[in-house]
Order: structure tokens, then sequence, then C-alpha cells
């Protein structure tokens, strides 16, 4: 009697819709889990000792990791660095986005295919190939080298001087718009074209209405690029690691390179965690500091 | 509500379950791994055995390499070896893995660093003391380069080298300049690199990072005062070997105006060298680089072809009649893994390795000067050009007069000190820091290795 209680019990869970979901999310559950929750668990209890991969013993240090950190000059460089490229990169990104976008909204047959066109630097961007064609076109007989001096301008040593090494790693970034440009262009769609008529017999001219209508209906998608590239900006690592190696004299190293480093070249695998978790402290805040001021230029419709 | 929480319940059951799976399989490795490291079982000759073996190196060395391993699969057919190959910086964030993770390759690679990596070394002396290997055929000098002080078989050395000055003759001539004497000095060096970058408008000098460090700043230490008197680290690796940080200043001094003046690349153009395949002085932009001399018949060849004459210089020394500070030593050996579970098979195909005249007629010698007598007199035979100045340059350094005992190892962390090391030299070309503040920092930083 009891048993069959048990059966139907068994059976409404096994059979309910809740059940279906579960085993669909299974897969991405178990690898957020093992791959990133208690990774991320771990090595905050790293980040209190002085763990290295080549050394088995871990002892406690407390907060000596920390401390330590603010006595690094080349961890306060790399901070530095890496705030004036996201600082950077991030609006540039953003504004080319936008533009590209906003002129691809125009209905034209080839409107598909200047879209796929745009968005292909996006797919293989943070491959290590195209970081390798950015070193050859930036090289000393590089092809913007090459360009420069059959006009008679001189040749410019990109990589050799530090004030210019992170440009095109900047741009580089940059030219990686298309996935911006994509949730941009689905946000354009969402604006209704009657305030662009309206606006018309107004007498408005396209600039006005870009400004008064498109700016404030697609500031939520604005605010949500932001976001997301701002993040993405600071892991940012492949360029650094393959174009420059963080050179000339810690120029390009950029925070994610200098944890790499950290951990796995200069074997302090409990620093590394600490800077890790440090970046993160950082990441919040700037992004709690983009969504309180985001209440006073983000428009939503529903309005307050 | 209930239904929810059971549903919650049993997945977190399920992933709880797979978890623990991974776990107990995990524990039953780890377990097999220390039972197989106190006794060293012999495997029947007919039992399938699988070693994985890894090596860093340039594209000639892993098709030769892999040449090898197939030719002993052949020969016994119950071996199979997997390998896997890297270049030099790959290969140690790869091993640096395995080591935390227990899963070191049953047969790797290793030079002066060892000491990071000693606890994952199964010593060779059993297996040489049982008579598993015979090593006979290899000096007793030879054997000594690649033990640690206590006289513990570290591994078998894949060859003799040492580092040297690879230069090309005809931009020597082409500029004017004296060609490099046994004991030419850093001044006549650094007047060359600037007489010929003036003239032929290439770098004087150019070089891997890498090398720079032990073959130049490292080595100049040993230069100064009497034989033996000084080194950068000390004898058992325990401290510095020098007092006086402004021992290094001319060095970097030197190195500073060298970049400044256009006579060696800059941060910038070093990026581009990335092996010795594609250094300046191959590329036809430079008239010297530094090599270990292993490296130097590969080029040798290389510039042939383009019909361009290489040759071999010492590394310089501080005054004409001060010590060389070049020693011969070991390039690389091949060691047994501790996490091994077939030991002796793994070190059969070391000794194998090294002493096998078929199997170094595939290698050639292209990690350094063979170290058995009977493979050295079968390579000897027929050596090309390239090789055989190679052998010369490594009987002439072999004259000079070198300390009773030396150190050639790298201390754990050291890369941390080169990369720092290269960073001073920049700020001093940027005129950021002078040279004495930056033989300051870099001996600081070393010293601190140590704490």
């Amino acid at each position: 009697m009891k048993t069959e209680v048990i059966k139907a019990k068994a059976r409404k869970i096994f059979y309910s819709n809740e059940m279906v979901g579960y085993v669909f999310a299974f897969p991405f559950i178990f690898g957020f889990i093992c791959f990133s929750l208690i990774p991320i668990i771990t090595s905050l209890r790293y980040a209190f000792t002085d763990f290295s991969m080549g050394n088995k013993t871990i002892e406690l240090v407390g907060f000596a990791n920390f401390k330590q950190l603010l006595g690094d000059e080349i961890f306060l460089k790399s901070l530095g660095i890496t705030l004036k490229y996201v600082f950077i990169s991030v609006p540039l990104k953003l504004i080319f986005a936008l533009l590209v976008a906003f002129v691809l909204t125009r209905k034209t047959k080839m409107q598909v295919l200047y879209r796929s066109l745009y968005y292909v630097p996006s797919l293989v961007g943070g491959s290590i190939a195209v970081a390798l064609v950015w070193k050859q076109l930036f090289a000393r007989k590089g092809l913007f080298n090459s360009v420069l001096a059959d006009m008679g301008l001189g040749t410019i040593n990109w990589f050799g001087d530090q004030k210019l090494a992170l440009y095109p790693l900047i741009l580089m970034s940059v030219w990686q718009f298309g996935s911006s440009m994509i949730i941009f262009a689905a946000g354009l769609k969402e604006i209704s074209p009657t305030y662009y008529e309206a606006a018309r017999i107004d007498g408005a001219n396209t600039f006005q209405s870009f400004v008064n209508i498109t700016l404030p209906c697609l500031s939520p998608i604005i605010l949500y690029n932001l976001v997301m590239q701002t993040i993405q900006a600071f892991m940012s690592f492949t360029q650094a690691f393959v174009i420059t190696a963080g050179g000339p004299d810690n120029g390009t190293m950029m925070y994610a390179l200098y944890v790499y480093n950290q951990a796995f070249k200069y074997n302090h695998m409990g620093y590394a965690c600490a800077m890790s978790w440090f970046m993160l402290i950082v990441m919040c805040i700037i992004t709690l500091v983009i969504f309180k001021t985001s209440k006073s230029w983000v428009f939503t419709e529903s309005g307050d | 509500m209930i239904k929810k929480l059971l549903a919650t319940f049993l997945t977190a059951s399920l992933i709880l379950g797979v978890c623990g799976c991974a776990n107990s399989s995990g524990q039953e490795q780890s377990g097999g791994n220390t039972s197989s490291t106190d006794t060293v079982t012999e495997v029947d000759p007919s039992e399938p055995v699988t070693l994985r073996m890894a090596w860093w190196g340039s594209q000639t060395r892993h098709d030769i390499t892999v040449a090898a391993i197939e030719l002993y699969e052949e020969q016994n057919p119950n071996v199979t070896i997997e390998y896997e190959f890297y270049d030099f910086d790959s290969y140690f964030t790869k091993l640096k893995t395995l080591v935390a993770s227990d899963q070191v390759w049953d047969i790797f690679q290793l030079g002066g660093n060892f000491p990071e990596y000693i606890d994952k070394i199964y010593y060779m002396n059993e297996f040489i003391d049982n008579g598993t290997i015979d090593v006979s055929d290899i000096p007793e000098s030879y054997l000594k380069i690649t033990q640690d002080t206590s006289g513990n078989q570290i591994g078998l050395s894949n060859g003799l080298n040492t580092y040297g000055i690879a230069y090309d003759v005809d931009m020597f001539n082409e500029a004017g300049v004296p060609l490099p004497t046994d004991n030419w000095t850093w001044d006549d060096y650094k007047n060359a690199a600037l007489k010929i970058s003036e003239a032929t408008g290439h770098y004087g000098c150019s070089g891997l990072a890498s090398s720079e460090f032990i073959a130049g700043c490292s080595t100049y230490i040993g230069q100064q005062g009497k034989v033996g008197e000084y080194s950068f680290f000390n004898l058992d690796l325990t401290g510095m070997g020098f007092d006086d940080a402004q021992m290094l200043t001319p060095y970097i001094q030197m190195r500073a105006d060298l970049i400044n003046a256009g006579a060696s690349p800059d941060a910038g153009a070093e990026m581009e060298i990335t092996n010795i395949e594609n250094d300046f002085l191959v590329t036809g932009e430079a008239a010297m680089t530094w090599v270990a001399v292993n490296q130097f018949p590969t080029i040798y060849d290389i510039c042939k072809e383009e019909g361009r004459n290489l040759a071999l210089a010492t590394i310089p020394r501080v005054s004409a009649n001060g010590p060389a500070g070049s020693v011969i030593q070991s390039s690389q050996m091949l060691c047994v893994s501790q996490d091994s579970a077939y030991k002796a098979e793994a070190a059969k195909f070391i000794a194998w390795f090294q002493t096998s005249v078929e199997c170094n007629q595939i290698l050639n010698g292209e990690r350094g000067i063979p170290v058995a007598d009977s493979v050295r007199a079968a390579l000897e035979k027929n050596l090309t050009e390239g090789q055989q100045i190679m052998y010369d340059y490594v009987t002439l350094v072999g004259t000079f007069e070198t300390p009773e005992k030396v150190n050639v190892l790298s201390p754990d962390g050291q890369d941390e000190v080169v990369d720092n090391y290269r960073n001073y030299i920049q700020q001093v070309v940027s005129g950021e820091i002078t040279a004495a503040e930056a033989a300051d920092k870099t001996y600081a930083d070393a010293e601190n290795l140590f704490k």
C-alpha cells in the first residue's frame, strides 16, 4: 500500500512539467557547478594561501597576498592600463556599433549581407589567428608601416613605444563591434515608426530625430551593451598575450595577462587568485556605478 | 511547494552522485600512483605498455623525435608511446598543470630549471645499479652533468651544449670590422655592433631574449675577478653568488646603449623573434645573435642556402685575459616521472634514446653533442659543415680554464626575475631609470627568490 503511494508520487515527479525543465537545464547546471562555481569557490580559498602549482604544500597566509598587491608596481601599472583600455575602447566600440546599426536599418536588399559582413570580425575576433594577423599588420615592416612609408610619412614603431602599443589593441577591440551592432539593430527595429513620422511632420531633420527619438528609445539597450562590453573589456587577454606579451616595459600588461603570468609563469597561484578577487570587486563597483547613474539617462516607456 | 523541493533535491542528488563518481575514481587513481612509487614492478615483455612523453623545441626537433619514437615502437612491439610537443613556454605551462594534478608524462624533458620540479623526478640510480639500463657507454663526467650535488641521477643528458655568438662573416667584412677572436671583450663586441649597424643599416646584434639573460648577463658576473670567484647564483642555489649589484651596471648600460643606437632590436622588434629560425641573424637583418650552440647547425644550413656564411664566436669577456665564464653543460635531459606506472620501461626508453647509434643517427645531434662515446664516434664520421663548426667550438670552450664547481641551474621563480630585468633595461633605454638603478633592482629581485 505504502509503496504504491511512493510510486505514484515518483511518477508525479518524473512526469511533471518542471522535471522536463530540469532535465534540459542539466547540462548547463552541471557545467556551471563543476567548471565555474567550484573553481570560483576554491580560488577564494587559495587567495588566502601561498598555493603554487609546482608545490604541493599550502599554507594559510591571511591577507598577505592582498597587502602585497598594494606594493606591487606592475600590478598598479596593469590596473591603470586596463582602466585606460576599458574607458577608451568601450565607448568607441559602442558608438561605432550604433552608427553602423543605424545605417543598416535602411531597407535595402543588401542589408542582410552587410550585417553578416560586419559581424564576421566578432566571430573570428577572439581567436589567436586574428591576433597574429594584427601583430603582422602593425609590425616594423607590416602593412600599416609600408603604407605610411609609401606616403612619405615615415614609419611608426607601434609595439616598441609604450605610449603607442596599447592603441593597436584598442583598435582591434573596436573592430569587433559586431555583437553589439546586432543587438542595437534589433533594438532599432522595435522603435515605433510613428514617432519618426510625427517628428518629420513637425519638421525635424534626421539628426534631430536621432538625438530626440532614437537615443532615448534605445537607452535600455545602450545600458545593456555598455555593461556587457565593459565586463568583457576588463577580461581581455588574448590580444595582449599573443601580440605584445605585455611589453614594451609592461605598457600593454592587461590585468588578465598579469594574473595568468603570476599563476602559471611565476608560480604564485595564491597571489593570482587574490588578484582575480580584487578585480571582481573593481568590476562590481564600476557596474554598480553604471546602474546607479542609469536612472538619470535610461528612458523607460512606462515612465515614473 | 513540496514538489518543487523534491525536484530540487533530486537534481541535487543527481549532481552529487556524478561528482561522487568522479571523486572516487580520482582517489583510486592517486592511490595506484602512490603504491607504484614504492615498488617498481618489472613488466612482462609481452604485456602492452603505454608511455607518455613530451618535449619542447623547433619543428625539426619534433619531426626527428617522432621518427625515433616510431623506430623504438617497431623494435619493442609491446610499447606504445603517446607523444606531445610544445614550444618552450607552453611546455612549462602544461607541465605545471600536470604537476598539480599528479599526471606528469612518464618521460619528460627538463633543462637547468629542474629544481622547480624535483618532487616529480624519479631518480635513475636504481635502474643503473640493478642493470635495468646500461649506461657504461656514457663517460662518468657526462653522467655527472645531470646529477644533483648528492649524486642522484636526475636524468640522462640529451647532449652537450654551451652558449656562443653566431655571426655573419660577410657583414663583418662589409663593415670593415675585424672578426671576433677567441678572447674578444665586451668593448670589442659593442664597437663591432655599432660599426656594423652604422655601415650596413642592419642590427649589429639581435637575439632571443630568453637566451640573453643566461648567455650575457649571468655570464658577465662569472667573468669578473678570478676564475670561479663570482657566479650569478651561488653553487648550491641558496643565494646570490656576488655581493655588489653594481657589477651588473656596465653590462646593462651597454645593452641600453646598443638599443638606443639602433644597433640592437628594441622591445617591439624583439617581440617579432619567436624562435631561432626567425631570428634577425637568420632573416639577414642582424650581424650577430646569441645561440645555444645546438641551434647553430640548423641556422647555418638555412643561411647557407641563401648563400650567406655564418660562424661561431665565443661569448665576449670582461677583459681579454680574464675568465671566459662559459661552461659546457647539458642542453636538456630526459627524466622519469614519479607519476609513471612503468618507471623501468620509461628508463629503458631514455637509455636507448641517448645510447643507441641507430636512434641518434635520426636525431643527428640536434639537441646537442651526444654524450655516449659510441654515438659520438659514429656521428663524427659524417658531420655537416655546421655541425663541424659546433664540434670545434665545444672543443675550444672545453680548453678554457673553468672553476672546479659550477652552477648552471636556475632557481624556482627565475622567470619573474628575467621578465623584470628586461623591463628595467627598457626603462634605462627610455631614460626613466639609470643603469645603476636597474642593476640594484635586478639584484634585489634575484635576492628575493631566496627569502
